[in-house]
């Protein structure tokens, strides 16, 4: 046993031997470099702890949260801030039951009806319009919406661009291709401006759905490169041998192709839903109230006038956290997929 | 007799005017295990992959199971043969996503609309026979080659088909799992299963096979039983095909 903590403690110093050599000039540079991470270290608690007056951020918690949603209803968002911290919790830290790992797919589907009925009202609930949702529930609202109509959307576009049938693939090309070649804020603004224009007299969809449409469009284009990817690693010998059992087209597609393309393209799925979720802070150039758009109200406000950084900061701490929670949910869910199929 | 299989001058050509499959004919009765053999490249896999349809053919007339399919390519025929001809490949191509169990049930519960529980009893019922029910739940990269080809063959046999394909089932695996996979094949022959088998397995062809039908450049060189086939070839060409394997 001592020998074994003696050979460690030798192989630690080797390893910092390695890591950070002791040569002149490199030992100068690590001074300076790790005397300049202190001190801005501590010039930034110093201005956390005693300059930064984080009043603003207190006094206006339920509006970062809720936006102008009215008081009396606001445990309607709160629960449903609730149910999804909940599933997600359950998601990371539950049981590995198998019938509840694959369900966890369908409760989080399902959270969105629910999410909409909280929010909107009617059927025993105050309707609230959708002009008072805002902070972090609409912010949230919007990814989740935007993700889920975007994931089968993006699906069917790459299966479209493989398909035989010439239209169809044509078609879907030349979609991915023209979303991919314009900006999001551009579709953005075609949501917001341009829709009401196209629609009858009379129809309006309001800004929230115009918004998700919007995002929903273009993201959906990028999921289905993703997908594509996919399904190009599949093996041709995977359809041969499903051909060989019978099964008929769309029987591959669903139970052979689009599981498998789903496991490989998930890193990149991620990365879409982390890019989609730090892109509705556009839409506060775009008049919503979600995160950003709070924010900048909130600084609009005489009272609270130049305190822009404590703002900021806040507002990129909670970007922050919820970005990382993403991502860890994620790398659970490839970890979990590929821990027994190990390819 | 039954004859469960006809091919007629089978010919099939690639661009450059090689002909993989040249006038290939050849019947194989009910209960009967055909051999396939030849040197690489000689069409062997070509020919097995007609049968159920994998592969197309430009001339000559097939009958599988009493349904005739020709060059005009008719999916409706070519799924129908499908649904009652099993086919086992030389790499497995077991779905990695699913369970054994799952590989297994897959086809009988969306194909043939059975059960899941009457397809899953059968299913194990199998894998027991093949001695690897106890992987049931596993998935197809946690068992070894061996196993895996036995759960191929569970895969195909789970449709009830009349007829069975091998497509060089052994020669992905390591030598000393070759015999696993061997012994289940036998036992199917004897069980009276028509089969037809793509092999470099010399033994296994003596002892299990009826007719052996040598195959070389796409022309069917010669077909005649296996005693004849091993101890007595007509041809020069099989001669020389034998004493080569026996060195290896």
């Amino acid at each position: 046993m001592a020998i074994k903590i003696k050979n460690l403690k030798i192989l630690f110093l080797r390893e910092i031997k390695t890591k950070i050599s002791f040569k002149p000039f490199s030992f100068l540079l690590n001074t300076v470099l790790i005397s300049i991470i202190i001190s801005s270290l501590l010039l930034a608690l110093n201005w956390i702890f005693f300059k930064a007056n984080w009043s603003v951020i207190n006094s206006n918690l339920s509006l970062f949260a809720f936006g102008s949603f009215p008081s009396d209803e606001q445990w309607r968002p709160l629960l449903w801030l609730v149910i999804l911290s909940f599933i997600a919790l359950i998601n990371i830290f539950g049981p590995k039951w198998k019938w509840l790992r694959k369900n966890l797919l369908i409760i989080w589907i399902g959270s969105v009806p629910v999410g909409i009925y909280l929010l909107k009202g009617g059927f025993g609930l105050i309707p609230v319009m959708s002009q008072n949702w805002g902070g972090l529930t609409l912010t949230i609202f919007i990814t989740i919406c935007s993700i889920l109509f975007s994931l089968p959307l993006g699906i069917l576009l790459a299966l479209s661009r493989r398909s035989s049938l010439f239209m169809i693939q044509k078609f879907s090309s030349f979609y991915i291709d023209i979303m991919r070649s314009v900006p999001l804020i551009a579709v953005l603004f075609f949501g917001q401006l341009l829709i009401p224009l196209f629609l009858p007299y009379g129809l309006e969809i309001d800004r929230v759905w115009r918004a998700i449409i919007g995002f929903t469009l273009f993201v959906s284009a990028y999921i289905a490169e993703d997908i594509r990817g996919g399904l190009q690693s599949i093996p041709k010998t995977q359809l041969e041998a499903a051909n060989s059992l019978g099964l008929n087209k769309y029987q591959i597609t669903r139970f052979i192709l689009i599981p498998q393309s789903l496991r490989v393209a998930l890193p990149a799925l991620t990365n879409q839903l982390i890019g989609l979720f730090q892109n509705t802070s556009l839409m506060s150039i775009l008049g919503l109230m979600e995160l950003i758009g709070i924010g900048r109200s909130i600084l609009a406000n005489p009272e609270y006038i130049g305190q822009y950084i404590e703002v900021y900061i806040w507002l990129a701490t909670v970007y922050w956290i919820l970005c990382t929670l993403m991502a860890y949910l994620s790398k659970q869910l490839e970890k979990e997929m590929s821990s027994n199929k190990g390819y | 007799m039954e004859t469960v299989l006809i091919a007629k001058n089978i010919t099939k050509s690639f661009s450059k005017g090689i002909n993989a499959l040249n006038k290939v004919s050849f019947t194989l009765v009910k209960g009967k295990v055909l051999v396939i053999m030849g040197p690489s490249g000689s069409g062997k896999s070509t020919l097995i992959r007609t049968i159920n349809g994998l592969e197309t053919f430009d001339e000559g007339e097939l009958n599988v199971l009493g349904i005739k399919i020709d060059s005009n390519i008719d999916e409706r025929k070519i799924k129908k043969i499908r649904r009652r001809v099993g086919m086992v490949f030389q790499q497995f191509n077991l779905f990695p996503h699913l369970t054994i169990l799952e590989n297994i049930t897959l086809a009988p519960i969306n194909v043939q609309k059975r059960q899941q529980t009457e397809a899953e009893e059968f299913g194990m019922y199998l894998l027991s026979q093949m001695g690897i029910d106890s992987h049931a739940k596993k998935y197809p990269n946690q068992l070894s080659g061996g196993e895996q080809q036995r759960v191929a063959i569970v895969r195909a046999l789970a449709l009830k088909p009349e007829l069975l394909l091998f497509d060089e089932p052994t020669s992905a695996l390591d030598p000393e799992r070759i015999n696993e996979v061997l012994d289940a094949m036998r036992n199917l022959a004897n069980q009276g299963m028509t089969m037809v088998v793509v092999t470099h397995e010399i033994d296994f062809a003596k002892e299990v096979s009826d007719k052996v039908l040598f195959l070389d450049n796409g022309k069917v060189i010669e077909i005649s039983s296996p005693d004849i086939f091993f101890s007595n070839a007509s041809h020069e060409r099989s001669r020389k095909f034998l004493n080569q394997l026996d060195k290896n």
